[in-house]
């Protein structure tokens, strides 16, 4: 069986799948500051139904990196950076113990500048000083050719604790994006071990022998040993768990919305060409860009918490939240308690709802059912024009060959799947404001955690060769080698496949649980005064996020 | 939190064109953009707050008709490729129109500059020019605007030259490298526009080995002073980036600095990329350095590796004869001769012939332009056309602000034209009237 745990910002939810279903189910209130209490309650109240034996695999989301990181609760870090020209490698500062170094890689991976090493001895003098003892190391266009990152590393590893490469994240490029993921990484190394430490003991304290895995942003799942090495991997996984639940219990297959109307923000998401979007780049962190994948999910500024305000332009709701809905005890009117007064609902206190929303209407020469009216077609309207926004953009993005942009294919949602709190109660607005179909499943309130438990391995390979060269590489497999001038794009989709698959089984999965694909495939012939001097081959492959296949049934619900 | 942002908001539309060229080893190949778009991805420009991607739109054959006279057919010369390139164009310019950006760059191939006002083929890798498409669907869709375009390609924009030739609310400024030197083997300076628009052509040919100097002179002291009289709505920069010291078909001694600082002094709305040839060596570093001035942001770090600028530097004679250039041309543009050398008037029209060689196609094709000469407006053009591959045509152009006359007499010719059964196809341009039409070789009504 499969347990999910997924540690929301609120509540902690848990969930146990069988083959036949769901098996136990636990919410318990997150403890913000002692997580592990929160995850150790989750497998009491599991275990206590259903017993130790039979959790083949525990599957867990938690916010312990992206709290210590949103909240600066991190280790200080040496970050060694050689920039080259181009931007000034010093904009990208972060952290107090930023050093560069002089060296420049090209984009084909030749070194047109070497690494000032008395520069990196000199960083690591101030480290040590400040008693700093994990470090990371970039360098641009590391993804074509790592050596000035290993070398560094090879240079501050006597000072080191721990020591992250930007090659080691992606093969994406990106150098900003990349010092920010091995800063972020390296800054909660220490911390994120520590904690992993504690949950495997925990499990093995109550007597569960499962394979443990970490979710992701992109809604997949990592052996826990290899988030070890990798713990920015973790960060803002509990979207993604929640999409990737409503996936597996309304079993979608065609275009759709995914919605998950909460307090302060209506999150959402798009589910097109059989798999849910990852963001193009990477996720951004505390205002900073990195390359870890992510699904897309974008933020409305609409929750049933948010502020209803009379403006000049008419009624509003949100993205301001003025505290709780008054029918749980806040002093400003909600979308909640314009449910409440239009008898939508009836949560908490519904006379303070109307006194509040009386108060409010006071002097505008509305009456209060009517104010609630609009404050719910303000907030339907806003998720709409959105939603439409959204898929426009996704749409919008930009394609580099003639071919996809004059026969690129169209995300065209069919459905729109509703989740959270009020989804219920705004689902027949909803309905009239959207032409496509609105489904409200009925088992949303746990879709998390059984996103979570149902997560296959992700990973993606990013393959260069520059024939000319005569070299490979694959950065996030930390693999370069040599390769002939015969060496073509055949012969490179075929190996990142299969160095795909080979990663995709040490991650613990089986073949048919994560399909690999390619994503990306092109062979530029490389030209020069027109004589043909080799080819620059990029491949892209991966494993796609999605539900493991044979728990599938188990979870999907007429929706 | 990050310390970069842009000063100003930039949109870049990224048309590489991965799938499309000339030929496998032609300079307009696959490969062209390959190691911008690799330099500006690992900058991370495109995460700069206030710099923003777009993806081109697709122009249609009726932007193309608007500007351009194609025979025998716009299908027949126009392929999806420069549809999509001048649709990049378009994209970037309605971003500025729409204030969606106070700056537009759009980085896209096939290029456009040496598309004439007629077209029967490609020349110089253009089939159709498309500033000019861009140029006149702004002004189809926004009114008329008073528009400089700044041709830093370093070959002459003669076919941006030849569209504006006639246009007297068109300022085209060409610096290039001298035509008697390198193709298309025009745009000297006594070249300075039809009777209507004399001194809204102006032609700056620079010798072989100019290096940042001389561009950085000609730009301070002659082109940014003629954009400040002229007073345009619209600066738009063709923006070859083939003057590079490393460019392997010129012999210019230009810098990714020196572009940079170009781009700053001109303070164009709107750059779309024209050639450039040193696609890893310059290419990246150029582009690079072209957008972060664009964007307002430091661009003193980009430097192209090898770059030594004393090896590169122009001689003092190069410098003495760029800054009597300089001297020369601002009089020649203030008072041009009254004696047009480029052609005469038979009655009201002044008459050029043209003999034009399309290089890419291998097209030869013989022209004779005739343009009312009118006090009260540009006055209507007419062109007879026949090539190597086409019998003879007619194109008739009514512009944007004919004065009655000229609407009439422009749709008399367009009419009795196709009635003669002279052309093969007969086009009109209307622009006042917003009309476009083609008739084949029979006759009509």
């Amino acid at each position: 069986m499969l347990l999910g745990i997924d540690v929301g910002g609120t509540h902690t939810d848990a969930v146990l799948i069988g083959r036949q279903g769901i098996v136990a189910m636990a919410k318990i209130k997150t403890d913000h500051d002692n997580l592990l209490v929160s995850i150790r309650d989750a497998l009491e109240s599991i275990v206590s139904v259903a017993g130790p034996e039979g959790v083949s695999r525990l599957n867990l989301s938690t916010t312990l990196s992206t709290n210590a990181i949103v909240e600066g609760d991190t280790e200080p870090v040496g970050m060694f950076v050689s920039g080259g020209p181009g931007i000034d490698p010093v904009l990208y500062r972060v952290g107090d113990h930023y050093f560069t170094a002089a060296g420049c890689i090209d984009h084909r991976g030749e070194e047109t500048g070497a690494l000032d090493e008395s520069a990196v001895v000199q960083g690591m003098a101030a480290c040590r000083e400040a008693g700093v003892s994990v470090f990371a190391a970039v360098s641009k266009f590391s993804t074509r050719n790592p050596d000035h990152e290993n070398r560094i590393k090879e240079l501050v590893h006597p000072l080191a604790d721990y020591v992250a490469m930007g090659h080691d994240f992606s093969g994406r490029l990106g150098f900003g994006r990349r010092i920010n993921t091995a800063y972020f990484n390296s800054a909660v190394w220490r911390l994120y071990n520590r904690f992993v430490d504690a949950v495997q003991q925990s499990v093995l304290s109550m007597g569960l022998r499962p394979r443990i895995n970490v979710l992701k942003a992109d809604g997949g799942a990592m052996p826990l040993s290899m988030s070890r090495h990798l713990p920015i991997q973790s960060i803002l996984s509990g979207p993604a768990a929640s999409v990737m639940g409503i996936i597996a219990i309304c079993d979608i297959r065609e275009d759709a919305v995914i919605l998950d109307i909460g307090g302060t923000t209506t999150d959402m998401a798009v589910f097109a060409g059989s798999a849910p979007l990852v963001e193009r780049e990477g996720i951004a962190i505390s205002g900073r860009p990195t390359l870890v994948r992510a699904l897309r999910v974008k933020s409305i500024g609409v929750g049933g918490d948010s502020a209803i305000q009379i403006t000049p332009q008419g009624v509003t709701v949100g993205p301001k939240r003025l505290g709780p809905p008054m029918a749980f005890g806040g002093a400003h009117p909600t979308l909640v308690d314009a449910l409440n007064v239009q008898n939508v609902i009836a949560y908490g206190n519904v006379a303070a709802s109307f006194a509040g929303m009386a108060a409010l209407a006071e002097g505008s020469g509305l009456d209060p059912e009517t104010l609630a009216d609009y404050a719910i077609a303000a907030a339907v309207n806003k998720i709409r024009e959105e939603v439409a926004g959204f898929v426009r953009e996704i749409n919008d993005r930009p394609v580099y060959t003639i071919y996809e942009m004059l026969e690129g294919r169209k995300v065209a949602p069919a459905k729109v799947y509703v989740m959270g709190g009020p989804a219920l109660a705004l689902s027949a607005l909803l309905q009239d404001a959207f032409s496509q179909e609105v489904v409200v499943p009925e088992n949303f309130a746990v879709a998390n955690a059984v996103g979570a438990a149902l997560a296959r391995p992700t990973f993606s390979v990013e393959l260069f060769a520059d024939t000319a060269r005569g070299r490979m590489v694959v950065p996030s497999l930390g693999l370069s080698r040599e390769v002939g001038r015969d060496y073509d794009l055949a012969a490179a989709e075929a190996d990142a496949l299969a160095l795909l698959r080979e990663h995709v089984r040490y991650l613990g999965a089986e073949d048919d649980e994560a399909p690999v694909e390619t994503v990306e495939r092109s062979s530029f012939n490389m030209v020069d005064d027109s004589t043909f001097l080799g080819r620059n081959i990029r491949v892209v492959c991966q494993v796609r996020p999605g539900v493991l296949p044979q728990y599938r049934e188990a979870v999907t619900c007429p929706c | 939190m990050s310390v970069l942002k842009a000063a100003r908001e930039l949109g870049i539309v990224f048309f590489p064109a991965f799938d499309w060229a000339i030929s496998p080893t032609h300079p307009e190949r696959q490969e062209r953009l390959l190691y911008t778009l690799d330099q500006l991805k690992e900058e991370g420009v495109f995460d700069i707050p206030g710099i923003r991607e777009y993806k081109p739109e697709v122009a249609g054959e009726g932007d193309v008709d608007r500007v351009h006279f194609c025979f025998p057919e716009t299908s027949g010369v126009v392929s999806p490729s420069h549809l999509v390139s001048a649709g990049g164009a378009i994209r970037a310019g309605r971003l500025v129109m729409e204030k969606k950006a106070a700056k537009a760059f759009a980085l896209v191939r096939p290029p456009g500059h040496h598309a004439m006002k007629c077209v029967h083929g490609a020349r110089g890798f253009c089939n159709i020019n498309i500033e000019a498409v861009m140029i006149e669907r702004l002004r189809e869709e926004y009114g008329p605007l008073r528009v400089a375009i700044v041709d830093t390609d370093c070959h002459h924009g003669d076919g941006t030259q030849d569209i504006y030739w006639n246009d007297p609310d068109t300022l085209f400024i060409s610096l290039h490298q001298d035509g008697r030197t390198l193709y298309p083997g025009t745009g000297f300076a006594h070249e300075l526009g039809g009777p209507g628009a004399l001194g809204a052509t102006v032609n700056v040919p620079l010798p072989p080995g100019t290096s940042d100097e001389g561009f950085l002179y000609v730009a301070e002291h002659l082109i940014r002073p003629l954009l400040d009289d002229f007073k345009p709505d619209l600066v738009v920069n063709s923006a070859g980036q083939d003057n590079h010291f490393s460019d392997p078909i010129t012999d210019m001694a230009f810098s990714a600095q020196g572009y940079a600082k170009l781009t700053e002094i001109l303070d164009a709305d709107l750059a779309v990329l024209e050639g450039g040839y040193s696609i890893q060596g310059a290419l990246p570093y150029v582009n690079l350095g072209i957008v972060l001035s664009m964007a307002g942001l430091d661009y003193s770090h980009v430097r192209e590796p090898g770059f030594e600028p004393s090896r590169v530097r122009q001689g003092s004679a190069v410098t003495d004869y760029i800054r009597r250039q300089c001297v020369d041309i601002r009089k020649l543009v203030k008072n041009p001769p009254p004696r047009q050398r480029s052609g005469e008037m038979v009655g009201e029209w002044f008459v050029r012939r043209k003999t034009l060689y399309y290089d890419t196609d291998h097209i030869t094709e013989y022209q004779t332009e005739s343009v009312l000469v009118c006090p009260d407006c540009p006055g209507v053009l007419k062109i007879e056309s026949e090539s190597s591959r086409t019998p003879l045509c007619l194109g008739v152009q009514i512009p944007i602000r004919a004065c009655p006359r000229c609407r009439s007499e422009g749709e008399r010719v367009f009419t009795e034209g196709a009635k003669s059964g002279r052309y093969a196809v007969s086009r009109l341009i209307d622009r006042a009237g917003k009309r476009y039409e083609r008739v084949g070789g029979v006759a009509v009504g």
